[in-house]
């Protein structure tokens, strides 16, 4: 049954592919909406610019444009680096600057600047007076962070949070432009090839709704996992 | 003869145009309980969150066991020079906060054990050990494993002190520790402090509760409008005031 006209081999592959871009890329978004709120919130003149310049460019533009820069600018820049290695240092290599990487770099960065938001929130939601009981009690600023700061915020975060990963779920469905083989590319290459196209999407549409369900369900245990010791649930 | 614990020499500290310390001093010798009386907007909180660089003096000096705090100027005015020293300075002065300031997402007992395990470096067992005897001291045995929001006010504050023993600090600092609770509840915090200074802590308090500092100060301060109006022993201070702002403050109390 999940032969699918021969297909199913590579729908599931298919899947797969998106799976891991789409947690690559959120590890990458991440831990740049972490570094994006704490250089917002910080007073140093050029982080707060930075960051601002950053969140303000990737937010006006559009994610497929995007990619498109990233990916083809990609190649020229790893083309002149490895033509620098040749001719200057005489060290043959070629690297070829890979889809997936590619994919998962812009959608990491995309992402990245929406988590800052989310951060950023989370983080002045935190009660400054648990922040300075910490300090009064001799904890350096990156203690703090670690045992007070980041899991007071993630309770505030983790609504956001959720909703980003769902979009950036299917944000990664842009990456068969660039030439990755997601489903979605697998799924629109046998509708071409069969004239039935909903033999494919459904089960691919499916095949998303599985992966969010399965998401909130994490989500959901996270939240309760960071309300410890607030009075919800 | 052993150094000063603490002391603090002509503190001064503006908000916007607002000087709100003008120059204010205190020196705590080992046992010494001083508290810090006035009306709202008098300094004294800010005079003591100063102490421990929670707000940053635009002049003065702290001095720990003749150990002063390096100080640098910045475009952002007086900063310490050294984050380190300032962050070792604070180990050993513990705060107690108006508010508690629990860390909500602990346990009680995983609020008291905290800093000495991270700060001090103490392994887990004895900070779990210490701790239970601090919790029984406070009377709060039964509520280690309680999270602050499930605790009454009173039982939060006497668990705070528990916290800010945990460390085995040099000097404890306490900022209006009862103005935030409960009439009912302040007996049980206040029976802890008196405890704590007639075993010969060294405490510097910010409080409202007069009888308090009339019976375990070694010395009480007066503060209006940041400047020391008046200071001696008890005696002096609450006993025989002189200026007659102190006495309308003191009329209401008794």
């Amino acid at each position: 049954m999940l032969d699918l006209q021969g297909y199913g081999p590579r729908l599931i592959e298919g899947a797969g592919v998106t799976v891991q871009l789409a947690v690559l890329s959120l590890l990458l978004a991440v831990a740049l909406g972490l570094l994006t709120a704490t250089a917002k919130m910080s007073r140093n003149w050029f982080l707060h610019r930075t960051a601002t310049l950053y969140t303000t460019l990737i937010r006006g533009v559009p994610d497929l444009v995007l990619m498109m820069l990233l990916f083809y600018g990609g190649q020229i820049g790893v083309n002149a680096i490895s033509d620098i290695l040749y001719y200057d240092f005489e060290i043959d290599l070629y690297i070829n600057f890979n889809a997936f990487a590619a994919g998962v770099l812009t959608i990491g960065f995309i992402f990245g600047a929406y988590m800052g938001e989310t951060f950023r929130g989370a983080f002045m939601a935190v009660d400054n007076g648990q922040i300075e009981a910490g300090k009064a009690y001799g904890m350096s600023s990156g203690l703090v962070f670690r045992r007070i700061r980041f899991p007071q915020m993630m309770r505030h975060a983790l609504p956001g949070l959720s909703n980003n990963w769902m979009v950036l779920l299917k944000t990664t469905a842009l990456v068969s432009v660039i030439g990755l083989t997601d489903m979605v590319r697998v799924a629109a290459e046998a509708s071409r090839a069969t004239h039935e196209p909903f033999v494919f999407l459904i089960p691919v549409a499916v095949a998303y709704l599985l992966i969010a369900s399965v998401s909130e369900w994490i989500f959901a245990r996270l939240q309760k996992r960071y309300d410890i010791g607030f009075g919800e649930h | 003869m052993a150094a000063t614990p603490l002391e603090v020499r002509n503190i001064k500290k503006r908000f916007g145009d607002t000087e709100v310390l003008k120059g204010l001093s205190l020196e705590a010798q080992k046992g010494d309980v001083i508290t810090l009386i006035g009306a709202s907007g008098s300094g004294k909180s800010t005079f003591l969150r100063c102490m421990n660089l929670l707000e940053q003096p635009d002049e003065g000096e702290i001095i720990l066991h003749g150990d002063p705090i390096r100080f640098k100027q910045t475009r952002h005015g007086r900063e310490p020079a050294d984050w380190k020293q300032v962050v070792q300075m604070r180990a050993k002065l513990s705060m107690v906060f108006q508010n508690f300031n629990l860390w909500a997402h602990m346990t009680l007992l995983e609020n008291i054990i905290e800093a000495p395990i991270h700060v001090l470096g103490i392994s887990k067992k004895d900070a779990i050990e210490q701790a239970n005897a601090l919790l029984e001291r406070v009377g709060l045995t039964a509520r280690a494993n309680a999270y602050p929001a499930q605790m009454s006010g009173g039982q939060q504050q006497r668990g705070a002190i528990a916290r800010a023993l945990a460390m085995n600090p040099e000097v404890m600092l306490f900022d209006e520790p009862t103005s935030a609770l409960d009439p009912e509840l302040v007996g049980d915090v206040l029976k802890v402090m008196r405890d704590l200074a007639n075993e010969g802590r060294t405490m510097v308090v910010v409080t409202h509760e007069m009888s308090f500092a009339r019976d375990v100060s070694s010395q009480v301060i007066y503060l209006h409008q940041g400047l020391v109006e008046e200071a001696g022993t008890p005696d002096e201070v609450l006993g025989n005031p002189q200026s007659s702002r102190l006495k309308q403050f003191l009329t209401p109390h008794y």
